[in-house]
């Protein structure tokens, strides 16, 4: 059983920052909310994330699976206005999600779950440095990045107390630093690892550029990059592997 | 099997010039293939699905280029790719040049090494297997709507990332169909029988009716002979079509006595697969046993162009009452059922969008000339005279009916005279087909094989250009055209004698030597009686004797020597080729020519 009411905002920002990583996912209705964990082709970048009842106008479910076909669904979130409520309700005889938004109905089939790629363990990770900051901020250390290279080096140094960002391109290089000061909050610790920008940039576009962003860095470690939306009701968290850097 | 082992091995066979040699490894790498045999023995031809499958990966050298720019590391693109391409000039070089494996997976830091169980989310670290490649692969053909390019993108730089330098050399030549590494499917069969201990005319059967080498290489292993032999045709799996190489009337008479003769037609091939609402003849086709008749089309590359061809399918619903393969052309037709252009076919033939509109310009109709599965049967093994009884039976709805009456069949006669045959060509010409083709009565049905069973008649060895001597006033509704052209060519000798007959101005010396009826439309008769009327000399009844003035370029298929004109040769099949206004008859063929064409070889 699963019937929902939720603002096409709330719901549009969930969708998107799933699919930056995959087409198809599959959604756990929890008791308690929407949760969703997937991981790309190549294994190389997660999201996990989670919308509790509470971001939603009504929320009933009992621990249901569905599989989904993501930019389907998007497509249908996108016709409602920004201020529209969007009521999902799902025919369990069917197996097709009925979604309405005023007057318009969109009957979706579902895709069998066990045909999308099966969902990933968590990585325990124990990250010795977290950086603390706007998603404006991240928002241009990528852009910034993207202009020289393919990939970005994010670390801490941990004397001088400061989290930077390197790009070295083939001829031009970027390099940006943010200290104390310019962060809402910095733990130090050592920390330098290099990153695809194809995955990054992806990440990126779900980041709001007003969230709070959390980075968790180690050395030649995953970043961890988690944020919130639906005012703190839905938590996004992304897991990228880094590059093993040459020399 | 890794895939390591699988790169390793084909860059042996890569590296192997003798063929008895690469039948071996072969055979070796078919004999360690374990579970993956049947994706071994695709992927070492460098296939990634079946043979009858026509599933494609659709993946363009750019995507690819990507993929490998995005696993080689930091600051490569795909332009980067394609210049290295340049410089080296295959893309498995170019990708064993590159160092990938630098992106980390997640796999490696959540301590087990192994994040899932279906093999794609495995971490880089563990070793690619072909079964992984080959799932990748089959997501990646699966892709499509929008982003589905991204996708491919990231798919084929997760499988790049995971590869070793010999790895990345056959992934990259296998997502672009340039395996070349001198592996045939006469190779892979060889090897499958010597693997498996099996003969290789089984083997062969096997393939010819599954059109499967995967499938026929784990039954000969798992089944034996026993299993290879109980294979048959299925209904949805396309079968090559069996083809014609050129020869002549004469030369097919001589190796068969009698010869089946049938018209060809300027279409496009098509294999049609029926199977009509839960048939009790069926034979476990996977496509069958259902309420609704189920008909495919598969193009001669066994290309799925059912959607293209409504009629065909409505033709089959219609006439068929039980399962069939059937073999045959769509011809494009004009309103009045007249054929029309090859290129008109074309027009309909793969066609995906807008079938209906393109059918109210251009409608096709079928015609069938032979049956390869009647009701449950497979009849590759039965000689063409059996399976044309058959087709004709599957065809008529009623047996006493004038198989000349049956609509979708191509009639087949069987004759051992020339001149019937010359006759059969002739009407072909007429109705607007390209000529005739010959059969051998006795052969069976030979999938994928240009043999000398079948053979194309080949027009003209040679052309001559001939002086029209003479015509014949038309009938019916030709009355008013001349026609039936008597050819001549000059008797060079004579001329000379006489001197230079062009600047004398002196009448030539010439001598027949055939008449031209056929390959004249009714249009290029008008023009022809127009430009030789005002040649006329002498009329009788409706032949006409015509003073040298128009040389016509005939071609013909061979000459014999026959007292019946006054150049004591006869041409063999004249067709009319055209009109050489660019010469007068000074300059036509001398009957020394037709000596030497006659006996001195051919060119």
């Amino acid at each position: 059983m699963f019937k929902a009411i939720v603002s096409a905002e709330t719901l549009t920002s969930a969708l998107d920052s799933v699919s930056v990583l995959v087409d198809e996912c599959k959604i756990h209705l929890e008791e308690d909310g929407l949760e969703i964990r997937a991981v790309d082709p190549a294994n190389v970048g997660m999201v996990d994330l989670s919308l509790d009842a509470a971001a939603f106008e009504s929320y009933e479910a009992d621990g249901g699976l569905i599989g989904v076909d993501l930019s389907r669904l998007e497509d249908i979130a996108g016709m409602a206005d920004s201020g529209q409520l969007i009521q999902l309700e799902l025919d369990e005889e069917t197996r097709k999600l009925h979604i309405q938004i005023d007057g318009l109905e969109y009957t979706l089939a579902l895709i069998d779950p066990d045909s999308i790629r099966q969902e990933p363990d968590i990585p325990d990770l124990d990250l010795p440095a977290e950086v603390v900051l706007e998603g404006s901020d991240v928002n241009r250390s990528v852009t910034a990045a993207d202009m020289v290279s393919d990939h970005i080096a994010l670390g801490v140094d941990d004397a001088a107390e400061y989290f930077y960002v390197d790009a070295e391109g083939d001829t031009d290089d970027v390099h940006l630093e943010l200290t104390q000061e310019d962060l809402i909050d910095l733990q130090v610790g050592p920390a330098h690892s290099l990153f695809s920008l194809d995955y990054l940039k992806d990440m990126n576009k779900a980041i709001p550029a007003d969230a709070e962003v959390t980075l968790a860095l180690g050395e030649e470690f995953p970043v961890k990059i988690y944020f919130g939306f639906a005012e703190g009701q839905g938590q996004v968290t992304y897991m990228l592997a880094p590059r093993i850097q040459s020399d | 099997m890794e895939f390591a082992t699988f790169a390793t091995r084909a860059a042996t066979i890569d590296a192997e010039p003798a063929d008895l040699e690469i039948v071996d490894h072969v055979r070796a790498l078919l004999e360690a293939a374990g579970e993956d045999l049947e994706i071994v023995a695709r992927f070492v031809q460098g296939r990634v699905f079946p043979a009858w499958d026509s599933t494609t990966l659709d993946i363009g050298p750019r995507t690819c280029y990507e993929a490998i720019a995005r696993a080689a590391g930091t600051n490569v693109d795909a332009d980067d790719v394609e210049e290295r391409l340049a410089d080296r000039g295959e893309i498995g070089d170019v990708a064993a040049s590159y160092d990938f494996g630098g992106q980390q997976g997640l796999g490696a830091f959540t301590g087990r090494g192994d994040a899932g169980g279906d093999g794609n989310t495995g971490s880089n670290g563990g070793e690619l297997t072909t079964r992984e490649v080959a799932e990748t692969l089959s997501d990646l053909a699966a892709a499509d709507g929008a982003g589905s390019q991204d996708r491919k993108v990231d798919l084929l730089f997760g499988l790049f990332n995971r590869c070793s330098s010999v790895e990345a050399r056959y992934l990259s030549r296998l997502v672009l169909s340039e395996m070349r590494i001198g592996v045939g499917e006469g190779t892979v069969r060889d090897a499958i029988a010597a693997a498996f201990d099996v003969p290789d005319d089984r083997v062969e059967r096997a393939l010819q009716v599954s059109n499967d080498y995967g499938r026929v290489a784990r039954v000969a292993r798992d089944a034996g002979l026993e299993g290879l032999d109980a294979m048959d045709l299925e209904i949805g799996r396309p079968v090559q079509a069996m083809l014609a190489q050129a020869g002549t009337v004469m030369g097919a008479l001589k190796d068969w006595d009698e010869a089946g003769v049938e018209w060809k037609y300027d279409g496009a091939r098509i294999q049609l697969h029926h199977e009509p609402p839960s048939s009790p003849g069926s034979n476990g086709a996977p496509a069958g046993a259902n309420d609704a008749a189920t008909t495919r089309i598969y193009s001669r590359n066994m290309e799925d162009v059912t959607n293209a061809l409504p009629e065909v399918v409505e033709f089959a619903e219609e006439t068929l009452e039980q399962p069939a393969i059937l073999d045959g052309e769509v011809v494009a037709v004009d309103d009045a059922g007249e054929p029309l252009p090859f290129q008109e076919v074309l027009k309909r033939f793969r066609r995906k969008h807008d079938v209906a509109k393109a059918r109210e310009e251009i409608s096709v109709r079928p015609v069938f000339f032979d049956c390869l599965h009647a009701a449950g049967e497979d009849l590759l093994s039965e000689p063409l005279t059996r399976r044309h009884d058959r087709l004709e039976q599957l065809l008529s709805a009623d047996e006493n009916l004038d198989p000349a009456a049956v609509d979708g069949l191509s009639l087949l006669w069987f004759s051992d005279d020339p001149e019937a045959i010359e006759s059969i060509d002739a009407e072909a010409l007429e109705a607007g087909h390209e000529g005739i083709m010959l059969k051998d009565p006795d052969s069976t049905y030979s999938p994928g094989r240009r043999g000398k069973h079948w053979r194309k008649r080949k027009p003209d060895i040679e052309t001559l250009d001939c002086v029209v001597t003479g015509a014949e006033w038309g009938e019916g509704r030709r009355a008013t055209f001349l026609g039936t052209f008597e050819l001549s060519v000059r008797d060079g000798d004579a001329s000379e004698k006489r001197g230079s007959a062009r600047s004398t101005g002196a009448p030539q010396h010439l001598e027949t030597i055939g008449k031209v009826a056929t390959g004249i439309t009714d249009e290029t008769l008008a023009e022809l009686t127009a430009l030789l009327e005002p040649h006329i000399v002498a009329e009788d009844g409706q032949d006409v004797d015509l003073e040298p003035a128009v040389v016509f370029e005939v071609g013909y298929e061979e000459i014999q020597s026959s007292p019946t004109y006054s150049s004591g040769y006869a041409l063999r099949f004249p067709r009319f080729v055209g009109v050489r206004h660019d010469k007068d008859p000074a300059e036509a063929d001398t009957l020394e020519r037709v000596q030497r064409l006659r006996y001195g070889g051919r060119r």
